[in-house]
Protein backbone atom coordinates (compact mmCIF):
# COMPACT_ATOMS: atom_id res chain seq x y z
CA UNK A 1 0.00 0.00 0.00
CA UNK A 2 3.16 2.54 0.45
CA UNK A 3 4.99 0.38 -2.31
CA UNK A 4 6.93 -1.41 0.62
CA UNK A 5 7.52 -4.88 0.43
CA UNK A 6 6.33 -5.12 4.12
CA UNK A 7 2.69 -4.14 3.78
CA UNK A 8 0.86 -5.99 1.11
CA UNK A 9 -2.62 -4.90 0.69
CA UNK A 10 -4.78 -2.21 1.53
CA UNK A 11 -7.41 -3.28 3.19
CA UNK A 12 -9.79 -0.39 5.74
CA UNK A 13 -8.52 3.03 6.04
CA UNK A 14 -9.98 5.22 8.56
CA UNK A 15 -9.27 8.92 8.95
CA UNK A 16 -9.24 11.08 12.43
CA UNK A 17 -8.16 14.21 11.05
CA UNK A 18 -4.11 13.91 9.91
CA UNK A 19 -3.93 10.10 11.74
CA UNK A 20 -5.02 7.83 9.63
CA UNK A 21 -5.82 4.05 11.52
CA UNK A 22 -5.10 1.80 8.29
CA UNK A 23 -5.32 -2.29 8.19
CA UNK A 24 -2.96 -3.54 5.71
CA UNK A 25 -2.60 -7.58 5.06
CA UNK A 26 -0.09 -7.46 7.83
CA UNK A 27 -1.43 -5.64 10.11
CA UNK A 28 -5.24 -7.27 9.77
CA UNK A 29 -2.92 -10.65 10.39
CA UNK A 30 -1.37 -9.21 13.63
CA UNK A 31 -4.68 -7.94 14.59
CA UNK A 32 -6.90 -11.20 13.96
CA UNK A 33 -3.88 -13.51 15.85
CA UNK A 34 -4.71 -11.33 19.02
CA UNK A 35 -8.46 -11.30 18.46
CA UNK A 36 -8.04 -15.09 18.52
CA UNK A 37 -6.14 -15.34 21.34
CA UNK A 38 -8.84 -12.81 23.09
CA UNK A 39 -11.72 -15.34 22.86
CA UNK A 40 -9.61 -17.84 24.14
CA UNK A 41 -9.26 -16.31 27.37
CA UNK A 42 -13.00 -14.92 27.07
CA UNK A 43 -13.78 -18.90 27.32
CA UNK A 44 -10.94 -20.66 29.04
CA UNK A 45 -11.66 -21.99 32.53
CA UNK A 46 -8.40 -22.25 34.50
CA UNK A 47 -5.98 -25.10 33.75
CA UNK A 48 -5.31 -27.79 36.41
CA UNK A 49 -2.46 -29.34 37.04
CA UNK A 50 -1.70 -32.77 38.83
CA UNK A 51 1.02 -33.01 41.53
CA UNK A 52 3.00 -36.24 41.77
CA UNK A 53 4.06 -37.26 44.80
CA UNK A 54 7.35 -38.37 44.68
CA UNK A 55 8.54 -42.09 44.80
CA UNK A 56 5.25 -42.98 44.99
CA UNK A 57 2.23 -43.41 41.78
CA UNK A 58 -0.17 -41.43 43.70
CA UNK A 59 -1.33 -38.08 41.80
CA UNK A 60 -3.49 -35.27 42.50
CA UNK A 61 -5.38 -32.95 40.51
CA UNK A 62 -5.57 -29.44 41.75
CA UNK A 63 -8.94 -27.82 42.74
CA UNK A 64 -8.83 -24.38 40.84
CA UNK A 65 -11.54 -21.99 41.82
CA UNK A 66 -12.23 -19.84 39.22
CA UNK A 67 -13.32 -16.91 41.05
CA UNK A 68 -9.66 -16.42 42.44
CA UNK A 69 -8.50 -16.53 38.60
CA UNK A 70 -11.04 -13.27 37.96
CA UNK A 71 -8.26 -10.47 38.28
CA UNK A 72 -6.05 -12.29 35.97
CA UNK A 73 -8.41 -13.64 33.68
CA UNK A 74 -9.86 -9.49 33.28
CA UNK A 75 -5.87 -8.45 33.35
CA UNK A 76 -5.70 -11.37 30.17
CA UNK A 77 -8.23 -9.39 28.54
CA UNK A 78 -7.32 -5.94 29.03
CA UNK A 79 -3.71 -7.31 27.39
CA UNK A 80 -5.45 -8.32 24.26
CA UNK A 81 -7.58 -5.39 23.96
CA UNK A 82 -4.04 -3.71 24.53
CA UNK A 83 -2.16 -5.65 21.66
CA UNK A 84 -5.26 -5.02 19.11
CA UNK A 85 -4.89 -1.25 20.04
CA UNK A 86 -1.12 -1.77 19.33
CA UNK A 87 -1.13 -3.53 16.05
CA UNK A 88 -3.93 -1.52 14.59
CA UNK A 89 -2.78 2.35 15.75
CA UNK A 90 -1.75 4.47 13.16
CA UNK A 91 -0.20 7.05 14.95
CA UNK A 92 3.47 6.53 16.52
CA UNK A 93 2.62 8.09 20.14
CA UNK A 94 -0.68 6.01 20.65
CA UNK A 95 1.75 2.88 19.34
CA UNK A 96 3.83 3.58 22.71
CA UNK A 97 0.95 3.94 24.67
CA UNK A 98 -0.34 0.96 24.09
CA UNK A 99 2.72 -0.72 24.64
CA UNK A 100 3.15 0.66 27.81
CA UNK A 101 -0.38 -0.63 28.61
CA UNK A 102 0.66 -4.17 27.36
CA UNK A 103 3.46 -3.75 30.26
CA UNK A 104 1.20 -2.54 32.89
CA UNK A 105 -1.27 -5.54 31.98
CA UNK A 106 1.18 -8.30 31.82
CA UNK A 107 2.35 -7.39 35.41
CA UNK A 108 -1.55 -7.56 36.47
CA UNK A 109 -1.82 -10.92 35.23
CA UNK A 110 1.74 -12.46 37.13
CA UNK A 111 0.77 -10.16 40.07
CA UNK A 112 -2.43 -12.56 40.51
CA UNK A 113 0.04 -15.45 41.61
CA UNK A 114 0.85 -15.30 45.49
CA UNK A 115 4.06 -16.84 45.28
CA UNK A 116 7.51 -14.71 46.44
CA UNK A 117 9.27 -15.85 43.46
CA UNK A 118 6.93 -14.95 41.13
CA UNK A 119 6.45 -11.46 42.34
CA UNK A 120 10.00 -11.59 42.07
CA UNK A 121 10.03 -11.82 38.88
CA UNK A 122 7.07 -9.73 38.20
CA UNK A 123 8.58 -6.79 40.11
CA UNK A 124 12.20 -7.14 37.74
CA UNK A 125 10.33 -7.01 34.75
CA UNK A 126 7.92 -4.03 36.31
CA UNK A 127 10.94 -1.99 36.17
CA UNK A 128 12.60 -3.47 33.16
CA UNK A 129 9.07 -1.88 31.76
CA UNK A 130 9.34 1.62 33.81
CA UNK A 131 12.35 2.42 32.21
CA UNK A 132 11.34 1.24 28.77
CA UNK A 133 8.94 3.65 28.88
CA UNK A 134 11.51 6.73 28.49
CA UNK A 135 12.91 4.84 25.12
CA UNK A 136 9.39 4.31 24.10
CA UNK A 137 8.35 8.30 24.41
CA UNK A 138 12.01 9.27 23.72
CA UNK A 139 11.40 7.74 20.21
CA UNK A 140 8.38 8.96 19.35
CA UNK A 141 9.14 12.59 20.81
CA UNK A 142 11.93 12.80 19.15
CA UNK A 143 10.32 11.52 15.61
CA UNK A 144 7.90 14.46 15.96
CA UNK A 145 10.77 16.77 16.70
CA UNK A 146 12.16 16.01 13.85
CA UNK A 147 9.42 15.35 11.38
CA UNK A 148 6.83 17.46 12.72
CA UNK A 149 3.46 15.08 12.59
CA UNK A 150 3.38 11.47 14.25
CA UNK A 151 0.84 10.00 11.51
CA UNK A 152 2.36 6.53 10.39
CA UNK A 153 0.69 7.54 7.03
CA UNK A 154 2.36 10.65 6.56
CA UNK A 155 5.89 9.03 7.30
CA UNK A 156 5.22 6.12 5.76
CA UNK A 157 8.35 5.44 2.65
CA UNK A 158 9.39 8.99 3.15
CA UNK A 159 12.69 7.68 5.39
CA UNK A 160 12.44 11.01 7.55
CA UNK A 161 12.66 9.63 10.89
CA UNK A 162 16.07 9.79 12.46
CA UNK A 163 18.10 6.36 13.05
CA UNK A 164 18.26 7.41 16.61
CA UNK A 165 14.56 7.37 17.08
CA UNK A 166 13.87 3.74 15.46
CA UNK A 167 16.55 2.16 17.59
CA UNK A 168 14.87 4.04 20.74
CA UNK A 169 11.29 2.71 19.74
CA UNK A 170 12.99 -1.05 19.20
CA UNK A 171 15.09 -0.77 22.88
CA UNK A 172 11.78 0.50 24.65
CA UNK A 173 9.55 -2.64 22.50
CA UNK A 174 12.42 -5.15 24.09
CA UNK A 175 11.78 -3.54 27.58
CA UNK A 176 8.31 -3.91 27.33
CA UNK A 177 8.17 -7.46 25.69
CA UNK A 178 10.67 -8.94 28.20
CA UNK A 179 8.04 -10.37 29.73
CA UNK A 180 8.18 -14.08 28.23
CA UNK A 181 11.75 -13.88 29.84
CA UNK A 182 11.04 -13.58 33.30
CA UNK A 183 8.32 -16.12 33.18
CA UNK A 184 10.87 -18.48 32.13
CA UNK A 185 13.26 -17.20 34.82
CA UNK A 186 10.17 -17.74 37.63
CA UNK A 187 8.25 -20.79 35.85
CA UNK A 188 4.51 -18.98 36.19
CA UNK A 189 3.72 -21.70 33.26
CA UNK A 190 3.69 -24.05 36.18
CA UNK A 191 1.36 -21.40 38.92
CA UNK A 192 -1.81 -21.60 38.88
CA UNK A 193 -3.74 -19.44 35.91
CA UNK A 194 -1.70 -20.95 33.32
CA UNK A 195 -4.01 -20.48 30.30
CA UNK A 196 -4.10 -16.75 30.98
CA UNK A 197 -0.21 -16.20 31.19
CA UNK A 198 -0.65 -16.93 27.48
CA UNK A 199 -1.50 -13.70 26.43
CA UNK A 200 2.15 -12.55 27.74
CA UNK A 201 3.43 -14.63 24.80
CA UNK A 202 1.13 -13.37 22.41
CA UNK A 203 1.56 -9.65 23.17
CA UNK A 204 5.34 -10.02 23.37
CA UNK A 205 5.80 -11.53 19.93
CA UNK A 206 2.55 -9.06 18.54
CA UNK A 207 4.37 -5.99 19.49
CA UNK A 208 7.53 -7.03 18.10
CA UNK A 209 6.74 -8.06 14.89
CA UNK A 210 4.05 -4.70 15.11
CA UNK A 211 7.61 -2.16 15.84
CA UNK A 212 9.60 -3.93 12.61
CA UNK A 213 6.85 -3.10 10.70
CA UNK A 214 6.86 0.32 11.84
CA UNK A 215 10.53 0.68 11.78
CA UNK A 216 10.41 -0.44 7.80
CA UNK A 217 7.62 1.85 6.67
CA UNK A 218 8.84 4.97 8.69
CA UNK B 1 23.45 22.04 16.30
CA UNK B 2 20.04 24.01 17.05
CA UNK B 3 18.95 24.35 20.46
CA UNK B 4 16.50 21.01 19.99
CA UNK B 5 19.88 19.30 19.69
CA UNK B 6 21.62 20.69 22.09
CA UNK B 7 18.96 19.98 24.59
CA UNK B 8 18.61 16.56 23.63
CA UNK B 9 21.99 15.86 23.97
CA UNK B 10 22.05 17.59 27.77
CA UNK B 11 18.64 14.83 28.54
CA UNK B 12 20.62 11.83 26.91
CA UNK B 13 23.66 12.75 29.43
CA UNK B 14 20.87 12.66 32.05
CA UNK B 15 19.34 10.05 31.06
CA UNK B 16 22.26 7.88 31.05
CA UNK B 17 23.28 9.21 34.70
CA UNK B 18 20.43 7.82 36.09
CA UNK B 19 20.27 4.83 34.21
CA UNK B 20 24.20 4.61 36.08
CA UNK B 21 22.58 4.72 39.26
CA UNK B 22 19.99 2.44 38.64
CA UNK B 23 22.19 -0.37 37.47
CA UNK B 24 24.50 0.35 41.00
CA UNK B 25 21.43 0.34 43.37
CA UNK B 26 20.94 -3.11 45.17
CA UNK B 27 18.03 -2.24 47.39
CA UNK B 28 14.40 -2.40 45.78
CA UNK B 29 12.67 0.19 47.27
CA UNK B 30 15.28 2.47 46.52
CA UNK B 31 15.09 1.46 42.53
CA UNK B 32 11.56 2.41 42.79
CA UNK B 33 13.00 6.17 43.77
CA UNK B 34 15.26 6.07 40.66
CA UNK B 35 12.77 4.64 37.89
CA UNK B 36 10.45 7.34 39.59
CA UNK B 37 13.95 9.99 38.51
CA UNK B 38 14.11 8.09 34.72
CA UNK B 39 10.29 8.66 33.88
CA UNK B 40 10.76 12.42 34.84
CA UNK B 41 13.75 12.61 32.58
CA UNK B 42 12.00 10.37 29.78
CA UNK B 43 9.10 13.39 30.14
CA UNK B 44 11.50 16.07 29.53
CA UNK B 45 13.08 14.37 26.15
CA UNK B 46 8.98 15.07 25.13
CA UNK B 47 8.67 18.56 26.76
CA UNK B 48 11.73 19.38 24.24
CA UNK B 49 9.80 19.20 21.65
CA UNK B 50 8.13 22.25 22.90
CA UNK B 51 4.33 22.65 20.65
CA UNK B 52 0.93 22.25 21.22
CA UNK B 53 0.74 18.32 20.42
CA UNK B 54 4.10 17.62 22.54
CA UNK B 55 2.11 19.31 25.50
CA UNK B 56 -0.84 17.01 24.65
CA UNK B 57 1.77 14.40 25.00
CA UNK B 58 3.29 14.93 28.14
CA UNK B 59 -0.14 14.30 29.94
CA UNK B 60 -0.61 11.19 29.15
CA UNK B 61 3.33 10.22 29.09
CA UNK B 62 2.87 11.14 33.31
CA UNK B 63 -0.29 9.10 33.77
CA UNK B 64 1.30 5.90 32.49
CA UNK B 65 4.38 6.59 34.79
CA UNK B 66 2.30 6.93 37.71
CA UNK B 67 0.22 4.08 37.10
CA UNK B 68 3.13 2.08 36.30
CA UNK B 69 4.78 3.47 39.42
CA UNK B 70 1.72 2.84 41.77
CA UNK B 71 1.74 -0.60 40.63
CA UNK B 72 5.36 -1.42 41.38
CA UNK B 73 5.10 -0.19 44.94
CA UNK B 74 1.52 -2.26 45.29
CA UNK B 75 3.49 -5.26 43.98
CA UNK B 76 6.56 -4.29 46.57
CA UNK B 77 4.21 -4.18 49.36
CA UNK B 78 2.50 -7.75 48.34
CA UNK B 79 5.89 -9.38 47.60
CA UNK B 80 7.30 -8.24 51.26
CA UNK B 81 4.18 -8.74 52.87
CA UNK B 82 4.23 -5.42 54.74
CA UNK B 83 1.17 -5.01 56.53
CA UNK B 84 -1.09 -1.65 55.58
CA UNK B 85 -0.45 1.24 58.00
CA UNK B 86 -3.61 1.86 59.76
CA UNK B 87 -4.48 5.88 59.47
CA UNK B 88 -7.21 7.17 61.77
CA UNK B 89 -9.97 9.31 60.57
CA UNK B 90 -8.86 13.06 60.55
CA UNK B 91 -11.05 14.61 62.80
CA UNK B 92 -10.79 18.59 62.06
CA UNK B 93 -13.81 21.21 61.87
CA UNK B 94 -13.12 21.44 57.83
CA UNK B 95 -14.84 18.43 56.95
CA UNK B 96 -17.66 19.14 59.16
CA UNK B 97 -18.65 22.53 57.62
CA UNK B 98 -17.05 22.90 54.90
CA UNK B 99 -19.65 20.95 52.32
CA UNK B 100 -22.63 23.10 53.05
CA UNK B 101 -20.76 26.59 52.61
CA UNK B 102 -19.08 24.76 49.12
CA UNK B 103 -22.61 23.91 48.24
CA UNK B 104 -24.28 27.23 49.01
CA UNK B 105 -21.55 29.00 47.51
CA UNK B 106 -22.11 26.63 44.19
CA UNK B 107 -25.19 27.05 44.03
CA UNK B 108 -25.73 30.62 44.30
CA UNK B 109 -22.81 30.77 41.57
CA UNK B 110 -24.77 28.54 39.28
CA UNK B 111 -28.25 30.70 39.93
CA UNK B 112 -25.88 33.98 38.74
CA UNK B 113 -24.37 32.58 35.92
CA UNK B 114 -27.70 31.00 34.98
CA UNK B 115 -28.57 28.89 31.47
CA UNK B 116 -26.43 25.64 30.85
CA UNK B 117 -23.34 26.10 32.44
CA UNK B 118 -25.17 27.95 35.57
CA UNK B 119 -27.43 24.51 36.12
CA UNK B 120 -24.07 22.75 35.57
CA UNK B 121 -22.55 24.41 38.65
CA UNK B 122 -25.46 24.55 40.96
CA UNK B 123 -26.40 20.70 40.09
CA UNK B 124 -22.52 20.18 40.97
CA UNK B 125 -23.13 21.71 44.44
CA UNK B 126 -26.32 19.92 44.88
CA UNK B 127 -24.71 16.59 44.56
CA UNK B 128 -21.42 17.48 46.16
CA UNK B 129 -23.82 18.17 48.95
CA UNK B 130 -26.03 15.26 49.03
CA UNK B 131 -23.14 12.82 48.11
CA UNK B 132 -21.18 14.15 51.20
CA UNK B 133 -23.68 14.64 53.67
CA UNK B 134 -25.45 11.50 52.82
CA UNK B 135 -26.32 8.34 55.09
CA UNK B 136 -23.76 6.30 52.98
CA UNK B 137 -20.94 6.41 50.92
CA UNK B 138 -21.41 4.39 47.82
CA UNK B 139 -18.22 3.76 46.27
CA UNK B 140 -19.41 1.54 43.85
CA UNK B 141 -22.24 3.67 42.45
CA UNK B 142 -19.77 6.45 41.82
CA UNK B 143 -17.55 4.33 40.31
CA UNK B 144 -20.12 2.99 37.66
CA UNK B 145 -21.27 6.73 37.12
CA UNK B 146 -18.02 7.94 36.62
CA UNK B 147 -17.12 5.08 34.29
CA UNK B 148 -19.78 4.69 32.17
CA UNK B 149 -19.70 8.85 31.94
CA UNK B 150 -16.32 8.78 30.50
CA UNK B 151 -17.40 6.09 27.86
CA UNK B 152 -20.21 8.19 26.57
CA UNK B 153 -17.66 10.94 26.59
CA UNK B 154 -14.85 9.23 24.30
CA UNK B 155 -18.34 8.49 22.15
CA UNK B 156 -19.06 11.68 21.39
CA UNK B 157 -15.30 12.57 20.37
CA UNK B 158 -15.91 9.77 17.54
CA UNK B 159 -19.56 11.36 16.82
CA UNK B 160 -17.30 14.25 15.94
CA UNK B 161 -14.66 12.38 13.57
CA UNK B 162 -16.75 10.15 12.23
CA UNK B 163 -20.00 12.25 11.85
CA UNK B 164 -19.40 15.99 11.87
CA UNK B 165 -23.04 16.72 10.86
CA UNK B 166 -24.30 15.69 13.89
CA UNK B 167 -22.35 17.97 16.46
CA UNK B 168 -25.24 18.79 18.10
CA UNK B 169 -25.40 15.53 19.63
CA UNK B 170 -22.12 15.15 20.08
CA UNK B 171 -21.59 18.41 22.10
CA UNK B 172 -24.70 17.26 24.29
CA UNK B 173 -23.27 13.86 24.92
CA UNK B 174 -19.58 14.98 25.84
CA UNK B 175 -21.00 18.03 28.06
CA UNK B 176 -23.28 15.93 29.85
CA UNK B 177 -20.67 13.34 30.52
CA UNK B 178 -18.09 15.53 31.56
CA UNK B 179 -20.80 16.95 33.86
CA UNK B 180 -21.34 13.88 35.37
CA UNK B 181 -17.93 12.90 35.85
CA UNK B 182 -16.67 16.00 37.57
CA UNK B 183 -19.26 15.67 39.83
CA UNK B 184 -18.33 12.41 40.64
CA UNK B 185 -14.81 13.32 41.50
CA UNK B 186 -16.00 16.33 43.29
CA UNK B 187 -18.26 13.80 45.12
CA UNK B 188 -14.95 11.72 46.21
CA UNK B 189 -14.09 15.18 48.20
CA UNK B 190 -17.12 14.41 50.19
CA UNK B 191 -16.05 10.98 51.52
CA UNK B 192 -12.99 11.32 53.08
CA UNK B 193 -14.17 11.00 56.15
CA UNK B 194 -13.61 7.11 55.72
CA UNK B 195 -17.13 5.94 56.40
CA UNK B 196 -17.18 7.43 59.99
CA UNK B 197 -20.01 9.64 61.04
CA UNK B 198 -21.56 10.28 57.75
Amino acid sequence: MFNLPIEGEQLLVLEFGDIVNYFSLYTATLFLFAATFIIIAVIAKPERQTDIVFGTDTVFTKEIDPEKLRFQRFMAIACGLATLGAVSSGDLFNFTLFTALIGITNIGIVAGVNNRYVLNAAYNYGIVAMTATVFLFGGAAMALGTCGTLSIWELAGKGLVPLGSKVFLVLGVMGEGMAPFYIAKAEITRAPGAPYVLMIHVSSLLIFLRVIEIILTV
Amino acid sequence: MDFYQFGLLITLICVLISFFALFREKDDIHKILIVDLIETVGLVIVCLVATDLAEALVLPGLVVGLSELLMLTELYIRKENLPLPVVKPIKIEVMRMAPPIIATVLVIYGIILSGFTGGAVAGLGLVFFFLSKGYEERFVLLETLSGYAWAIWILGFFIFMIIPQAWLLAVMLSGGAILLKVTTKMALIGTMREGQDV
